[in-house]
C-alpha cells in the first residue's frame, strides 16, 4: 500500500501538539484525582478555598488548553488527509481504476492516527516525570496533607489510547470521502475551484494581488495554523510573564516552553506547506521573470495580517482567562495577587513576535529563490 | 540576433557523467522561424533551457544582441526573461486555479500588457476567458498558454514539444495561431520538436543528434500548419 510509517512520521507537527496538549491535561487531571481522594483530610479554611480553586483550575486548563489543542490537531490531521491525496491523486486514482473501493484504500489512512498516539504518549508519560515537582509547587505553603503522584490507568487511556482511536477513526473516514472523487479527477488531479467567487471580483485585479488571494482562499486551514502559531505565541508568552507574579517561576517556563514549541512547530508547518503547495507556480513565475521577492510576497506576504490577528486574539484571551481565574476561581484565596493587563510584557511580546515571524518568512523567501526551476516543473 | 558559441552541457558526476551537448554553435536571426529536431534523448530540451536562460551551460556563450546571458547573476538573468522570451511547454504548467484571463494576466503584468483580451481573443478563447484550465480540452489549455507567453510580448518564443500531448487536429489548430501570430508580430520563434513535418513550418531547421548539430537546412517555402503532413 502506498501510505506507510513515513508518511505518518511526517505528521510530527501533531505529534508535537498532542504531546503539549496531553502533557498539560496529564499534570491537572492527574493532580484533580490525587487531591480529591485526600478531600477530607483538608480541615482548614484557606485550606479547603484552596482545593476549590485549584480543582477549578484544573479543569478549566484541562478544558481549554485539551479542547484548544485537540482541535487545533484534528484540524491539521484533515489538512494532511487531503494534502496526502491531493499530491498523491495520480497513485489512489490508479488504485481505484484497478478495482480498489474507497473504503479499502481509506482504511490505510488509520496510520495517521499513530502520530497522535506517539504525542500522547510522550506528553503522558513526560508529565508523570514532571508530577512531583508539580504536586511539591501546587502545596508551596503546605495547606494540604503531603500527596504522592498515582498512576490512574484510566487517564492514560483516556489520554493516550482513545484520542489515538478517535483521531485514527477520522482520517480514515476523511479520507473516505475525500476519495469519493471521480477516478479521473484523482489521475489529472483536477480540484474544483469556485468558479463564482473569482467571478464577481474585478477582472482589472493585479496578477500578484490575485495571485496573493487565491492562495489564501485555496489554503484557509493554513491560515487557521498561522493565526494560531501567533495566538499561541502571544497568549503564552504574556501568560508566562504573568505567572510568575501569579503561580511560580517553573510554571511560567514550562508556560513559555510550551507556547513557543507550539507556535513554532506549527509556524513552520504551515510556511513549509505553502512553499511546497505553490512551488509548481513560483517556478512558472521565475520562468516568466517574476522578482523572486514578487513570488515571495505573493505567496508569503498574504498571511501576514491574519497573524497579527491571532497574536490579538492570543493577547485578549490570555488577559481574559487570567482575570477570570484571578477574580472569580481564586476569589476565596488569601494572597492572591491583583492581576492587570501588563502593557510592558504586551509590547516585549510583540516585538519578539515580529521578529521571529520575519526571520521564518526570511527564511522561507530565501528558500523560494532557491526552488530549483527545472525539478519542479519536471514533478 | 543569437549567437550562439560552443555550448557545452553535463549531468551526473565521475563515471556516470552524461555529456548532453557538445560544442554547440548556431546564430538564430531576428524573427526567424527555427525548428530544432531531433529524437529522444539528442539534447534539443537541454539546448532550448540553456539558450532561453533557463539553465546554465558548462562552457560556451549564448549572447542576444552582445548580452552574453551566460554571466548574467540569477537576477539580472530573471529580469532578461522578464524583458525578452516567452515560453511554450508540452505540458501547459497553468496556474490550475486561476480562470483562463487571470493565466494569460500572469504574462502580460509582465509587460504592462492592457490589451491582454485581445490576445484571448486572437486565440479563440474570449467565450471562455472565466474558465479555469481544468474546464478546458488539452487544445484549449496549450492557446491559453500560448495567450499567456505572448501576452507579456516577448522578443523571442521558446516552445517545447508544444504539440506533444495533442491530437493532429488540435495540434495543427494551435500551429496555426502560433503560425500567425508570428507572422503579426514578428517575434522569433525557437521551436523543439521531434516531429519533422513540423519543421517545414520553419525558415530554419536544425538537426541534432547525440548533442551535437548533424545538419541545418534553410527551407525556401514554409508550409502552413494544415499543409504539413502529421
Amino acid at each position: 500500500m502506498i501510505i506507510g510509517i513515513k508518511d505518518a512520521i511526517k505528521l510530527i507537527s501533531i505529534t508535537i501538539i498532542a504531546c503539549c496538549a496531553v502533557f498539560v491535561c496529564a499534570i491537572f487531571l492527574n493532580y484533580g484525582i490525587d487531591i480529591a481522594a485526600q478531600k477530607g483530610e483538608i480541615t482548614t479554611a484557606a485550606g479547603a478555598a484552596m482545593y476549590s480553586a485549584i480543582v477549578s483550575t484544573g479543569k478549566v486548563t484541562a478544558a481549554v488548553s485539551g479542547g484548544c489543542l485537540a482541535m487545533t490537531s484534528a484540524v491539521m490531521l484533515l489538512f494532511y488527509v487531503k494534502n496526502y491525496i491531493d499530491t498523491h491523486g495520480k497513485e489512489l486514482g490508479i488504485l481505484k481504476a484497478l478495482g480498489y473501493s474507497n473504503i479499502n484504500i481509506a482504511k490505510h489512512f488509520w496510520i495517521f492516527g499513530s502520530s497522535v498516539f506517539a504525542g500522547c504518549f510522550l506528553g503522558y508519560f513526560s508529565a508523570f516525570f514532571y508530577l512531583p515537582t508539580f504536586y511539591e509547587l501546587q502545596n508551596a505553603d503546605r495547606l494540604f496533607p503531603e500527596i504522592k503522584p498515582h498512576f490512574h490507568p484510566i487517564l492514560a487511556f483516556l489520554l493516550i489510547f482513545l484520542p489515538a482511536m478517535i483521531f485514527a477513526v477520522l482520517a480514515v473516514i476523511y479520507a473516505y470521502l475525500r476519495l469519493k472523487s471521480p477516478v479521473l479527477d484523482l489521475l489529472k488531479e483536477r480540484r474544483e475551484y469556485k468558479t463564482k467567487l473569482t467571478k464577481r471580483e474585478s477582472p482589472d485585479m493585479p496578477f500578484l494581488q490575485d495571485l496573493a488571494k487565491i492562495t489564501v482562499r485555496s489554503r484557509k486551514s493554513l491560515v487557521f495554523f498561522i493565526a494560531f502559531s501567533a495566538f499561541c505565541f502571544s497568549a503564552m508568552v504574556q501568560m508566562s510573564a504573568s505567572m510568575i507574579d501569579l503561580a511560580s517561576k517553573e510554571m511560567a517556563v514550562m508556560m513559555l516552553a510550551i507556547g513557543l514549541i507550539l507556535a513554532f512547530a506549527t509556524l513552520l508547518l504551515s510556511l513549509s506547506s505553502v512553499v511546497k503547495g505553490s512551488a509548481k507556480t513560483i517556478a512558472m513565475m521565475r520562468v516568466f521573470g517574476y522578482k523572486h521577492s514578487d513570488c515571495s510576497k505573493a505567496v508569503l506576504g498574504c498571511y501576514r495580517p491574519f497573524s497579527y490577528i491571532g497574536f490579538v486574539i492570543g493577547t485578549v484571551y490570555q488577559y481574559a482567562l487570567l482575570k477570570i481565574m484571578v477574580t472569580v476561581v481564586f476569589a476565596d484565596v488569601e494572597n492572591v495577587p491583583e492581576y492587570n493587563f501588563d502593557f510592558t510584557a504586551c509590547a516585549i511580546t510583540l516585538g519578539l513576535f515580529i521578529l521571529a515571524y520575519e526571520i521564518a518568512m526570511y527564511g522561507y523567501s530565501k528558500r523560494i529563490k532557491k526552488l530549483p526551476i527545472k525539478s519542479v516543473m519536471l514533478e | 540576433m543569437i549567437k550562439i558559441s560552443d555550448i557545452t552541457k553535463s549531468y551526473g558526476t565521475g563515471g556516470s557523467k552524461n555529456q548532453v551537448l557538445k560544442g554547440i554553435s548556431l546564430n538564430i536571426g531576428d524573427g526567424d522561424f527555427t525548428v530544432i529536431l531531433g529524437a529522444s534523448g539528442s539534447g534539443k530540451s537541454t539546448f532550448l533551457n540553456v539558450v532561453s536562460g533557463l539553465e546554465r551551460p558548462d562552457g560556451g556563450s549564448v549572447v542576444y544582441d552582445g548580452c552574453d546571458i551566460t554571466k548574467l547573476h540569477d537576477s539580472e538573468l530573471t529580469e532578461f526573461r522578464k524583458d525578452n522570451i516567452g515560453f511554450i511547454f508540452q505540458q501547459y504548467y497553468l496556474l490550475p486555479n486561476m480562470t483562463v484571463e487571470k493565466n494569460v494576466r500572469m504574462g502580460a503584468d509582465l509587460a504592462e500588457n492592457r490589451d491582454y483580451r485581445e490576445i484571448i481573443a486572437a486565440v479563440g478563447l474570449h467565450d471562455k476567458s472565466q474558465k479555469f484550465p481544468g474546464e478546458l480540452s488539452g487544445g484549449e489549455q496549450q492557446r491559453v498558454a500560448v495567450a499567456r507567453a505572448l501576452a507579456k510580448k516577448p522578443k523571442v518564443l521558446f516552445l517545447d514539444e508544444p504539440t506533444g500531448a495533442l491530437d493532429e487536429q488540435t495540434g495543427r489548430q494551435v500551429l496555426d495561431y502560433i503560425s500567425k501570430l508570428h507572422n503579426e508580430f514578428g517575434f522569433t520563434v525557437v521551436m523543439v520538436t521531434h516531429n519533422q513535418n513540423i519543421a517545414e513550418m520553419a525558415n530554419t531547421v536544425v538537426k541534432m543528434n547525440s548533442g551535437k548539430i548533424a545538419g541545418i537546412d534553410k527551407n525556401q517555402l514554409q508550409k502552413t500548419a494544415y499543409e504539413i503532413g502529421w
